[in-house]
């Protein structure tokens, strides 16, 4: 076949499509649209229970030991970390969903590098390497402390509680960061190939 | 008057092979290509209340279908760079149920043996979009267009020559 009959044999194509009708499109679309409303709300659901799940442990606990003022206040910048963190990741993912595929190829992949580089390698990009570990330590501690039954500073001073929280926390930082890496790692492959397409759209050599 | 959903749907209706042939060059595989035109109907119903520029329809449609079959990809990991002949052309091995006749099949394999943007641009041409459209449907100027026709084109013909040889 020759190149000046591309054309002519791609024609051909118009006859061979299985077309949907009117109602069968509105069928589909109204599936699809149901189908993301359900996995957005499924989403916020399970921020809704986590966040509400934390606020009932802290204030169990806080009632509980209501004159252990360092637990207290462990507990107070759990909570605090963890809701700004859970607002942080829902304001992100939002961001992320919120794909505007209505622009030219070359605008659209713009939008979507300067998004993933933002996230990926921002400013604040890395700062979970920080944020990770006090949360790890402060969960751990939080939960400890509280089954242990014992003052905030008694529970510190035993040798056995130490290695069970160095344990608890060493194993929930590899959880953690294994996961967050497997996210990142896979988001920048993403901004890999968006890069590369960018490359060959824009690119002439 | 018309509602808004009733009025997406009749230009989807009429549009509709659009998002089919963007589907049939990106996707070998019959469910990724009806996942796909989902996906690219939802997209085009996301941004139909802000879409201005009624005249130019067709873009719209063809711009929104090829970011969301990029996007898909790239979310799947089906992403096969081919800037030079692979060793072996895969017959045609996922497009066998479609029935099309042999000098179709035969193009759409040397299509899908190009790279993502390639595939895009073949398309345009062989849609026969002026150079205007194709420019404005991938943001390049009307130049480069040009150049990156006759570029895929000659992939093609490379691709073309490489299955004839095969049979």
């Amino acid at each position: 076949m020759e190149t000046n009959d591309l054309q002519n044999t791609w024609k051909n194509i118009g006859i061979e499509l299985n077309s949907k009708t009117t109602d069968e499109l509105n069928q589909l679309l109204t599936s699809k649209t149901r189908k993301t409303i359900n996995k957005f709300l499924f989403i916020i659901g399970l921020d809704i229970v986590v966040c509400v799940g934390l606020i009932i442990f802290l204030i169990l606990t806080a009632l509980n030991r209501q004159s252990d003022l360092i637990y207290q206040v462990n507990n107070s910048i759990l909570g605090l970390i963890t809701v700004i963190s859970l607002i942080a990741s829902l304001y992100s993912w939002n961001k992320l969903q919120n794909n505007r595929y209505n622009l030219s190829l070359k605008d659209w992949l713009e939008q979507r590098i300067k998004l993933l580089s933002k996230w990926l390698l921002g400013k604040y990009s890395k700062s979970y390497i920080v944020v990770i570990p006090i949360l790890m330590a402060l969960i751990i501690l939080s939960i400890h402390v509280y089954y242990e039954y014992k003052p905030f500073v008694e529970v510190m001073k035993n040798e056995e509680s130490i290695y069970g929280l160095i344990a608890g926390f060493t194993i929930g930082l590899f959880v953690s960061f294994f996961t967050v890496n497997k996210i990142r790692k896979y988001q920048l492959k993403n901004l890999e190939f968006l890069n590369e397409l960018y490359g060959r759209l824009c690119n002439l050599g | 008057m018309q509602s808004l959903k009733e009025e997406f749907l009749e230009i989807l209706t009429n549009y509709q092979g659009i998002l089919h042939k963007v589907n049939l060059i990106y996707f070998r595989n019959k469910t990724d290509r009806e996942d796909n035109f989902q996906e690219i109907m939802y997209q085009l119903w996301k941004s139909f209340p802000g879409l201005q520029n009624r005249n130019s329809i067709g873009s719209w449609i063809y711009a929104v279908s090829i970011n969301t079959s990029i996007s898909r990809l790239k979310k799947e990991s089906r992403i096969e760079y081919r800037e030079k002949l692979p060793e072996s052309i895969d017959k045609f091995d996922l497009i066998e149920e479609l029935s099309f006749n042999e000098n179709f099949r035969m193009l759409l394999q040397a299509i899908y043996n190009l790279n993502e943007i390639d595939k895009s641009i073949m398309l345009l041409y062989l849609e026969e979009k002026s150079y205007d459209e194709i420019a404005e449907i991938l943001g390049i100027s009307k130049s480069n267009v040009g150049v990156r026709i006759n570029r895929a084109k000659e992939l093609l013909k490379q691709n073309l020559k490489h299955l004839n040889n095969g049979n």
